[in-house]
């Protein structure tokens, strides 16, 4: 998706990118990303949490107006969990 | 994905990167499964900049998706579903914007221990965006959606899918475009 972000805005299309991994975007380099830190699935908000979502599509509205220049990352302020183990149990390969 | 699952800390290990590294992490996975070729992400030190041209407010958006359309012929694409290679699809489509699809995700690498897509909106933001429009925050919605296939090759993504999507765009006189990576 980061490369079909990269060709619109190369071709005068102005974007931005909603999503949680955010090593995979900015290593491929991106004009605007708005990162959440929560588990792959999840980029637009929390299931059935209008608020967070609504939140999430926002601040992503903002960076596209916001951006000075290119690769500017956004993280928005939402938490998935209290319990933050589900880092440790992604692809959990028992080292 | 994996067989052992100890019991987490509830708090991570600061004396580590605390961000989930999944170039890292992918890596690991499968040269531990035996696969000696891991993947080779895209890297890049530029990006292209387009500054917007009018206020977001006068502007028609263009959301782009990787989600699927749901098909019952194609397996389990259900919440709970196993990733379904058989879901996936090969070329970039549209649907109109105007009312919300039916579109699922189990064709994709996401983190099912954790993560629920039990919620059209938590992927595929287009009520969200419908909401901005009424508010007067986004001028007006693209008539139509456009979905880009995950098929791993950067290549037919950056000389076939990325071309493909951009004329739709601008045969619909699309302004910015935001997009979702799931």
């Amino acid at each position: 998706m980061s490369l079909v972000a990269r060709h619109l805005e190369a071709n005068g299309i102005p974007t931005v990118l909603l999503g949680c991994a955010r090593d995979i975007v900015e290593q491929c380099g991106v004009p605007r990303f708005t990162f959440t830190d929560f588990p792959l699935g999840n980029p637009c908000g929390k299931p059935h949490d209008d608020e967070t979502q609504r939140g999430i599509v926002g601040h992503g509205l903002d960076l596209l107006e916001s951006a000075r220049g290119p690769r500017t990352t956004v993280q928005t302020p939402y938490v998935w969990s209290d319990d933050e183990s589900w880092r440790a149990r992604y692809s959990h390969l028992g080292d | 994905m994996t067989t052992t699952q100890p019991d987490f800390d509830t708090k991570p290990d600061t004396s580590q990167r605390v961000y989930l590294s999944y170039i890292d992490r992918t890596r690991k996975f499968y040269l531990k499964q035996g696969f000696d070729n891991p993947y080779r992400w895209a890297h890049h030190n530029d990006s292209p900049f387009t500054a917007l041209r009018k206020p977001l407010s006068e502007s028609r958006l263009g959301l782009v998706t990787t989600a699927a359309e749901y098909n019952p012929d194609l397996g389990d694409q259900g919440p709970q579903a196993a990733y379904n290679n058989d879901a996936k699809f090969d070329r970039v489509y549209t649907r109109p914007s105007d009312s919300l699809p039916d579109l699922r995700v189990s064709h994709i690498g996401y983190d099912r221990q954790n993560a629920r897509v039990d919620d059209l909106a938590a992927y595929f933001p287009l009520a969200r965006l419908q909401e901005s429009v009424a508010a007067g925050r986004i001028g007006e919605l693209s008539p139509r959606f456009y979905a880009v296939p995950t098929l791993r090759s950067q290549r037919a993504t950056s000389e076939r899918d990325a071309p493909e999507i951009l004329e739709l765009m601008r045969a619909d006189e699309v302004d910015v475009a935001l997009l979702v990576a799931v």
